[in-house]
């Protein structure tokens, strides 16, 4: 028997029962670590909560018809606190979902469904694979559309990477040669979905840990380039930036530089994990597992300065915390965001 | 230089095949070949945690390092080939059952069908049971020609250990209930399905489980009726229905309806 520890099944009623365990997976990680996205939240088969909130219904939203995500802080929304946030109703602007977590039915759509109500939903996807030779897989651009017609989101974002090869699919958001090929592959499928969805999307930076000697386009002008030619938003990933400009080299105040302050319409905040390398040095993992560290959090004061007070996020995906550590470094971001609001309203003063 | 296209395929061959050679002659000069070992990983594990959450029951039985390895291996000849990983493992438990480390768990694949099953009917589409009005608005020979459509969270299984009880007592953590488990007592016909509650596993005797597959491979209900011929198939029809379990039906062809009139009592 496995030493872990699951949540014991409700005791049977007549003959069936649902008992599938519920719990916090945690890793049992062995080097090197793994990263985080695309997740896998646990499904429980349910115990018989009843999915109802319990905040009054302050907030009414027109949904899908103009909502948008305000220009505060937010926390990506994961399967173990489904039932917290309905209980307790926690102060922060918005929330965030993988889309991918949504697909079925049951109990994660009307949990989150009764969320939907208090709180604008960005659906943030991680299969799509922009990045593929091989074309979009339709139907998971189907199923992408099926959930987005139910939570009907505030925004929809995706990542500049590819996860699908040979018809596999590779669970992970994979780094893109840096090549004019590539490019034009990223933006006819960003175009695509832009088309089915009709809406516009936003595409995350990505970061990684490798480089392909072919690539010829630093990857803040390919960033800049796929907002120019197909409209779609930037979804800046601070973490991102600071991680790969770590692991490569780059000049992290360079990249925020480059990225076009219009086409931003979301930020990403996230720890990470450093690695010690053999030869010395080390490689710092985007895991998602910890506390925004001082650094990313003096880079996104950077970021504000330039882009002004973009709606952010709080990502924590591994070791998932309680709810009030998520709402802590929530916080934290939003007294950042209420000073670049008070700058920008004395530049407009001014 | 490579295409795009053969990148990808190289990343594919490194991650899947652990052929590291093509990919590692793709990469920046100062990049080490180890960092493919990085997206390796994440690819191993993740997929290896899908298999997990689809599978607790087995994963409690043969503990973290026996299904570590058994899911590297089925990972590598069955690997996911969509980003929705819900639907990812349907093919482990025939893999299981031809897993020669696992013989002497003779029941692990058909504890691992079942969990298949359930892990089915938790992520089933929400669909909306049939409307019994559209039923009663048929002509008495109309009804018997119904075939009906199961709600998808619906599977009729049967196995031929005591599965229900492994599951439960293992997930449960009752060693009691699985002490007592007789692998000799025959098969179990069981019926998974999503309530409004969670997903249930019920069992069924033999001649109810046969009417519900009958009626749930959507075969006709005259002949599903004539073919039962108990006297309790009323009420049962009657308790699938209500219970929603299926979400909507077709009409064969006129040939097929042989036996209006038992179809007749039953609506």
């Amino acid at each position: 028997m496995a030493a872990r520890s699951f949540s014991p099944p409700p005791c049977g009623e007549g003959s069936g029962v649902g008992v599938v365990p519920q719990g916090t997976v945690v890793e049992q990680l062995t080097d090197p670590p793994p990263r985080p996205s695309p997740s896998r939240d646990r499904v429980c088969a349910g115990f018989g909560h009843s999915i109802e909130r319990s905040k009054s219904a302050t907030a009414d939203f027109d949904r899908g018809k103009g909502e948008r995500i305000p220009a505060k802080a937010g926390i990506g929304l994961r399967f173990q606190h489904h039932q917290v946030v309905l209980d307790v109703g926690p102060d922060v602007a918005w929330m965030e979902v993988h889309t991918e977590n949504y697909m079925g039915g049951g109990t994660p759509l009307r949990y989150l469904d009764a969320i939907r109500r208090d709180y604008p939903i960005s659906l943030h996807g991680v299969g799509l694979s922009l990045g593929s030779a091989e074309g979009l897989d339709a139907a998971h651009l189907e199923r992408i559309r099926r959930v987005a017609g139910r939570v009907e989101p505030a925004l929809m974002s995706e990542h500049i990477a590819w996860s699908i090869a040979n018809g596999t699919y590779l669970a992970d958001l994979l780094p893109l040669p840096m090549t004019e090929e590539a490019l034009d592959a990223v933006c006819r499928h960003v175009d695509q979905v832009q088309n089915h969805m009709k809406r516009r999307i936003l595409v995350e930076n990505p970061s990684t840990y490798l480089r392909f000697r072919h690539s010829t386009i630093p990857e803040w002008e390919f960033m800049a380039a796929v907002a120019a030619r197909t409209g779609c938003g930037i979804l800046c990933d601070v973490n991102n930036i600071y991680v790969s400009a770590h692991n490569h080299g780059w000049d992290a105040s360079t990249y925020l530089a480059a990225l076009p302050p219009a086409a931003i319409g979301e930020i990403h905040l996230a720890g990470h994990s450093v690695r010690s390398l053999p030869g010395g040095g080390t490689l710092r993992i985007d895991d998602h597992g910890s506390h925004v560290i001082a650094e990313v959090w003096a880079l996104y004061g950077q970021a504000l300065a330039r882009f002004g007070p973009v709606p952010t996020l709080i990502e924590w995906d591994t070791d998932v915390p309680p709810l009030d550590v998520l709402l802590g470094e929530a916080d934290h971001a939003g007294a950042l965001l209420a000073s670049a609001e008070r700058e920008a309203r004395n530049a407009d003063a001014a | 230089m490579p295409t795009l296209l053969e990148l990808q395929r190289a990343m594919r061959a490194s991650l899947v095949d652990r052929n590291d050679g093509p990919a590692a002659a793709m990469l920046a000069q100062n990049v080490p070949a180890d960092r493919l070992n990085i997206y390796r990983n994440t690819f191993v594990t993740g997929v290896t945690k899908a298999l997990r959450l689809s599978y607790p029951a087995i994963h409690r039985l043969v503990a973290d390092d026996f299904f570590a390895g058994a899911a590297d291996l089925f990972i590598a000849q069955h690997p996911p080939c969509a980003a929705y990983l819900d639907e990812y493992g349907a093919d482990f438990p025939q893999f299981l059952r031809g897993f020669q480390p696992a013989a002497a768990l003779e029941y692990l694949g058909d504890v691992a069908r079942l969990e298949w099953a359930v892990n089915r009917a938790i992520h089933a589409l929400d669909m909306e049971p049939l409307d019994l009005a559209r039923l009663e608005a048929l002509l008495p020979e109309d009804q018997a020609r119904v075939c009906f459509v199961p709600h998808p969270s619906i599977a009729l299984l049967r196995a031929d250990y005591p599965v229900d009880v492994i599951w439960r007592g293992v997930l449960g953590g009752d060693d009691a209930a699985l002490a007592a488990v007789d692998l000799k007592t025959g098969p179990v016909r069981l019926l998974v399905e999503r309530g409004a509650t969670g997903v249930e596993v019920s069992r069924l005797d033999a001649a109810a489980w046969r009417f519900a597959a009958a009626l749930c491979e959507g075969k006709p209900l005259a002949e599903v009726l004539a073919e039962a011929g108990h006297t309790s198939v009323e009420s049962q029809l009657a308790e699938h229905l209500a219970a929603g379990r299926f979400i909507d039906f077709r009409l064969a062809p006129c040939g097929a309806a042989a036996f209006t009139a038992s179809s007749e009592a039953v609506l």
